[in-house]
């Protein structure tokens, strides 16, 4: 695949990565940014290579969960290097919510609710919710298998199903 | 039980909240882009510091093999003639080196006479 064509296929796919990128951040729309960055490099560079084994966005998904979680580990090693504390490690559930940005009190309940999961819950989820894809296409993506997949997806959408009706009744 | 369409409904509004913070693409990939030509201008630091390294040591080493070089009027072997050779000069030196003739004094060479100045 040229550069040419690759930036067409990237940039049909933008506005879905950048939506798992925050997912593999935290929600964090910076560290998203600079992940899909460090990504369309690594894409562009010829470092990751699209095999056709799965669609396009399977495999950049992919990729930009490889990258996430790589920046994380660099993130957190930063943090032990430098101890601080303060500016290490970044929680897994989002911060209190932002007047501006978290007009919709209920997109807020369903990421603090997506926040409790586990991370493969709420990656499979997120994966078939929020992205349309199969669980099969799902666990291409995770890298786990399918039945695992599965487990997790049965499993998360249990837990959140009780978590926002938990907090429809506060 | 929260049935799949509600979830499905929520993940819509999550997903709409997202897009309207999400950077352009074009924005996205231009600084992808920009970092990449920042990561080969690093990627080639290492060789420039190289390259300025070693004109430096080459200008040092020319410079050094200037300053000991023989230069044009250095005598040869031939010619040379030892710094000290000004102390074997004595007083007289000249009358030494000089056959005597018979018949003339040592003092007329020295002294320069009408008669000898003709000579």
């Amino acid at each position: 695949m040229d550069e040419v064509e690759l930036r067409r296929q990237l940039e049909r796919a933008h506005a879905d990565c950048f939506g798992w990128a925050m997912a593999c951040c935290g929600r964090d729309r910076d560290d998203a940014e600079e992940v899909l960055q460090t990504v369309y490099l690594t894409v562009l560079d010829g470092r990751a290579r699209y095999d056709g084994r799965s669609s396009f966005r399977t495999w950049l998904f992919g990729v930009i969960r490889r990258t996430a979680a790589s920046e994380r580990r660099k993130a957190w090693l930063r943090g032990l290097l430098l101890k601080r504390e303060a500016d290490g490690l970044k929680p897994e559930a989002p911060a209190p919510p932002d007047a501006e940005v978290e007009r919709d009190s209920r997109c807020h309940s369903l990421r603090y609710a997506l926040a409790q999961l586990a991370a493969r819950q709420r990656e499979v989820l997120q994966l078939v919710f929020y992205h349309d894809l199969t669980v099969d296409e799902a666990a291409a993506v995770m890298k786990v298998g399918v039945g695992s997949a599965r487990t997790h997806y049965a499993r998360g959408k249990a837990r959140l199903a009780t978590l926002l009706g938990d907090a429809r009744e506060l | 039980m929260m049935d799949d369409s509600e979830l499905r409904r929520r993940f819509a509004q999550l997903r709409e909240a997202d897009g309207e913070r999400a950077p352009s693409f074009a924005q996205t990939y231009g600084r992808a882009r920009a970092r990449r030509s920042w990561r080969a201008a690093l990627r080639m630091r290492p060789l420039a510091i190289g390259a300025a390294a070693a004109v430096a040591i080459a200008a040092v080493w020319l410079a050094h093999e200037r300053s000991f070089s023989p230069s044009a009027v250095t005598p040869t072997i031939a010619t040379w003639r030892a710094p000290t050779d000004v102390l074997l000069r004595t007083p007289g030196s000249e009358l030494l080196g000089a056959m005597p003739a018979l018949g003339t004094s040592v003092l007329d060479t020295m002294i320069h006479t009408p008669s000898n100045r003709g000579t």
